[in-house]
């Protein structure tokens, strides 16, 4: 029970950085529907910001986290403008948007190579990973626990910039149809620039998490794939959908580890991807879509 | 013949290959794959076991590795193709990658991550000729047929297909159980070059790599294809000595190609009359048009 | 109207329902189409004519009722399998494939009749030439039919639109069907393109010998050729019989007075 109780803490707070990085992965798809490859850059950038501001700087982490989180957004809207906003201003064809996408993913990762090396680099010692006990039933990190927080935190705060602000309203149109937004007045390049920056700035968030959690290396935005699996088990574009997927994501995985193997666990959560799409081709909450004859 | 040319000549059939089986199934059929290394790796360890552990000539080795990709690839596909478009991309990820894992955790029959050294050196400058002759060769005819026009109508417009009396399903899967073969042989091929394989050698990078290579070359041109698969081996050769640049470089290509010439190399078209025909009309309309041009 | 026998019945609808979430969009939808027939399905827009078509042809699955064709119920088969059985189709927005030629559109069809095995594909060897020629040559004839064949190695996607309308008539003919259903042919033609197509719908009712089902959206063609007219509003069919009786029908002026009052 003990190892349970832990494990789906553990479980929910990995779960909750996918999330994180799902939500933006989703976000981008719902306005230019495709898969942006380049996202696990993002959250390297973010990583490799806060770990240079937190030992060069010697910045508090409240500092080097912004910085990292305004770094990786912004770089998210470069490789926009710079990679993807050429080809779609061009065509419609999206395959081109997805294997550019990929491109710059290359990109992003070999800069980091040449420039600071290969190697696994540690963020120091500034959020706590001490052991917590949770009124005498489980044993858990504080790491997990902060995480965990951090993750609500800013998937309220999307929320609301969703709900509550003029370009959260405009965001939620161009989801339904990026064509029409356009045509009734929203500034749809300043639009897909801000939809870019958020992706980015979620997806540095889980950079700084997952290394601490994984320590830091160029190659660190794979594990993004496992935040695409979590937003296609949802169903692509859908922003509910995203979270959910990465908490069954992270629980699937944590709970492979507690009680069957950890090495099993990288299987089960492709294994679970295949199972949701064979039964629900759109994922949980994804959209039905069939083309009209 | 330098050893060095022969490897290179080598290295180019085996990549051509494998591009030529992605290349039926993204640029004819319309399926993005992001997971094909595995059945690379499929052909790959399934030769290299039947050679090594029970002493099977290569030839019957090599074929027996390509029927295995289409067998596993087959158990696959029928139930996961009803997935369209990027739905199928990344179950692709997710297939090729518990595949790779499975390699890697199953010990005793591939010996783990580690990899599987010993692999007898039987592919030579002659066999990967031959085989990739009578693979093109094959390949060419199929899209010059009545399959090729099914799979391209499928690309197109697989409801217009199915109301022109194409089991679109069916087609789907004949095309991914096809690649699949031709990835096979060239991961035996490629086993039988190096003597040695290893799961990570067909990890996602490499998938990524092989429907690249077929971007490249321009989607649904075969020819494009083996042009895509030249170039970006010979690049590649060519940068290694500068090898921390090589993908940085590789990478900002794909961008740049993306950016500048979507279509690829080729675009849909063959090298052949229709792509010259082409050719000459771009070329007089763009010059006819700054003619017409108020200077 | 001829009196349908069993015997020469082609397409019989029987209590078709079809819902698309609260929208019933074909209602207790009988009729039967006799051998031979040219017959017309009009309506205004958004009546149920096309979905009709999609329910036919295998693309939606209707909820409740059958259909025959030819005696057999094909209600749940999947399109290519109705397609296999005699049945073509052209669509409302044309479907060709735009990057292939004309010739190549058409040839995607008559390949259907003129099969091969796969390792004569991958060799070009045994019946490949032959059938490969047959296919050709046939589907040569079938755009010289519909007068397209100096087009034939045009892309689709660059023709004129008229032309595009007809090419999709000539790869549906390349399937040799014997029921034949035309999704609104005329749309987006000019008077003198409608005579012509007016010409070329009779000539090949005739000259293939087929059965043909026509959606409208513009009474005058339809009254000129077809002299079985079926005419639906609101996914039921308000009204059945020859020109005469359709025009005189009050709900049928009922459902296009009103359609016109809007418009």
């Amino acid at each position: 029970m003990d190892t349970f109780l832990q494990q789906t803490i553990n479980g929910l707070s990995l779960g909750s950085v996918y999330a994180l990085i799902a939500v933006g992965y989703s976000l981008v798809y719902s306005i230019l529907l495709f898969s942006n490859f380049a996202h696990g850059g993002f959250l390297v950038i973010g990583g490799y910001i806060c770990y240079f501001a937190l030992k060069s700087m010697g910045v508090s982490i409240w500092v080097a986290g912004f910085l990292s989180l305004l770094g990786a957004g912004f770089s998210a809207v470069l490789t926009e403008r710079l990679a993807y906003k050429p080809i779609r201003e061009r065509t419609n064809v999206t395959l081109y948007l997805l294997i550019a996408s990929m491109g710059m993913s290359i990109v992003i990762e070999n800069i980091f190579v040449i420039v600071v090396g290969g190697r696994f680099r540690a963020l120091p010692p500034v959020i706590p990973t001490h052991p917590v006990h949770l009124f005498g039933l489980a044993t858990t990190s504080a790491f997990d626990i902060l995480s965990l927080l951090a993750a609500v935190f800013f998937l309220g705060a999307l929320q609301l910039f969703l709900i509550k602000t003029k370009w959260g309203l405009a965001i939620r149109a161009a989801a339904y149809d990026l064509k029409t937004a356009g045509l009734m007045g929203v500034n749809v390049n300043l639009l897909i620039s801000i939809v870019f920056f958020v992706a980015g700035f979620l997806a540095a968030v889980g950079g700084i998490f997952l290394s601490v959690r994984y320590t830091l290396y160029p190659q660190l935005g794979m594990i993004t794939i496992k935040a695409f699996v979590a937003a296609v088990i949802g169903g692509l574009g859908s922003l509910p959908g995203a979270v959910v997927g990465s908490l069954i994501l992270g629980l699937a995985e944590m709970l492979t580890a507690g009680f069957i193997s950890s090495q099993l666990r990288d299987i089960v959560v492709f294994s679970l991807l295949i199972i949701t799409l064979l039964i629900r081709p759109q994922g949980l909450f994804g959209k039905n879509i069939s083309e009209k004859v | 013949m330098s050893g060095y040319t022969e490897g290179i000549i080598i290295l180019l059939c085996i990549n051509a290959i494998a591009a030529m089986g992605v290349s039926l199934l993204t640029g004819f059929t319309g399926i993005f794959s992001l997971g094909h290394a595995a059945y690379m790796a499929v052909g790959a360890y399934t030769t290299a076991i039947l050679t090594v552990e029970y002493g099977v000539h290569y030839i019957p080795a090599i074929l027996l590795g390509g029927a295995m990709a289409m067998i596993v690839a087959y158990v696959i596909g029928v139930p996961t193709l009803k997935l369209m478009g990027d739905y199928y991309a990344i179950a692709s990820i997710g297939l090729g990658e518990t595949i790779r894992l499975i390699l890697e955790n199953w010990q005793s029959l591939t010996r783990g991550a580690r990899g599987y050294p010993g692999i007898e050196g039987y592919t030579t400058l002659y066999v990967s000729l031959g085989f990739f002759a009578v693979m093109a060769f094959g390949m060419f005819n199929l899209i010059h047929s009545r399959f090729g026009r099914a799979f391209k109508s499928c690309r197109d417009d697989y409801i217009a297909a199915s109301l022109l009396g194409f089991n679109t399903a069916r087609y789907r899967v004949l095309s991914l159980v096809l690649s699949a073969f031709y990835c096979g042989v060239s991961g035996a091929l490629l086993g039988g070059f190096l003597s040695f394989i290893q799961p990570i050698m067909f990890d996602m990078i490499k998938s990524t790599e092989l429907t690249s290579v077929v971007v490249f070359g321009g989607l649904g041109s075969m020819s494009g294809t083996l042009i895509g698969a030249a170039v970006i081996t010979l690049v590649t050769e060519l940068f290694r000595p500068i090898s921390q640049y090589r993908m940085l470089i590789y990478g900002a290509v794909l961008v740049i190609i993306m950016v500048l010439r979507p279509e690829g190399i080729m675009g849909q078209y063959e090298l052949g009359p229709r792509f010259f025909r082409m050719l000459k009309n771009r070329f007089t309309k763009e010059s006819s048009e700054k003619e017409g041009e108020p200077s | 109207m001829m009196t349908a026998t069993p015997k020469n019945v082609v397409l019989e609808l029987d209590n078709l329902n079809k819902f698309f979430g609260g929208v019933h969009a074909v209602r207790d939808m009988t009729f039967t189409i006799s051998r031979g027939e040219l017959a017309g399905l009009i309506g205004p827009n958004g009546a149920g004519k096309t979905t009709i078509f999609n329910l036919v042809t295998g693309v939606y699955s209707p909820d409740s009722g059958h259909i025959n064709f030819l005696g057999e119920d094909i209600t749940f088969l999947k399109s290519f399998q109705i397609i296999r059985k005699g049945v073509a189709r052209t669509f409302q927005n044309l479907r060709l494939f735009p990057r292939s030629t004309a010739l190549e559109n058409v040839m995607v069809a008559m390949q259907q009749h003129h099969g091969y095995s796969f390792g004569e594909a991958i060799t070009h060897m045994g019946k490949w030439g032959k059938k490969e020629r047959e296919i050709h040559l046939n589907s040569m004839d079938i755009l010289d039919r519909v007068g397209l064949a100096e087009r034939a190695h045009q892309e689709s996607g660059t023709l004129p639109y008229g032309m595009q309308r007809r090419l999709e008539i000539a790869r549906a003919l390349a399937l040799e069907p014997e029921f034949l259903l035309l999704d609104e042919p005329a749309a987006g033609m000019n008077p003198e393109e409608v005579n012509e197509l007016n010409d070329l719908i009779v000539g090949i009712h005739e000259e293939f010998n087929l059965t043909i089902l026509v959606i409208e959206h513009h009474m005058d063609l339809v009254m000129e050729i077809c002299p079985h007219i079926i005419c639906m509003n609101f996914g039921a069919k308000i009204a059945e019989g020859n020109p005469d009786e359709i025009q005189e029908h009050p709900e049928v002026l009922k459902a296009y007075l009103g359609e016109e009052v809007e418009e």
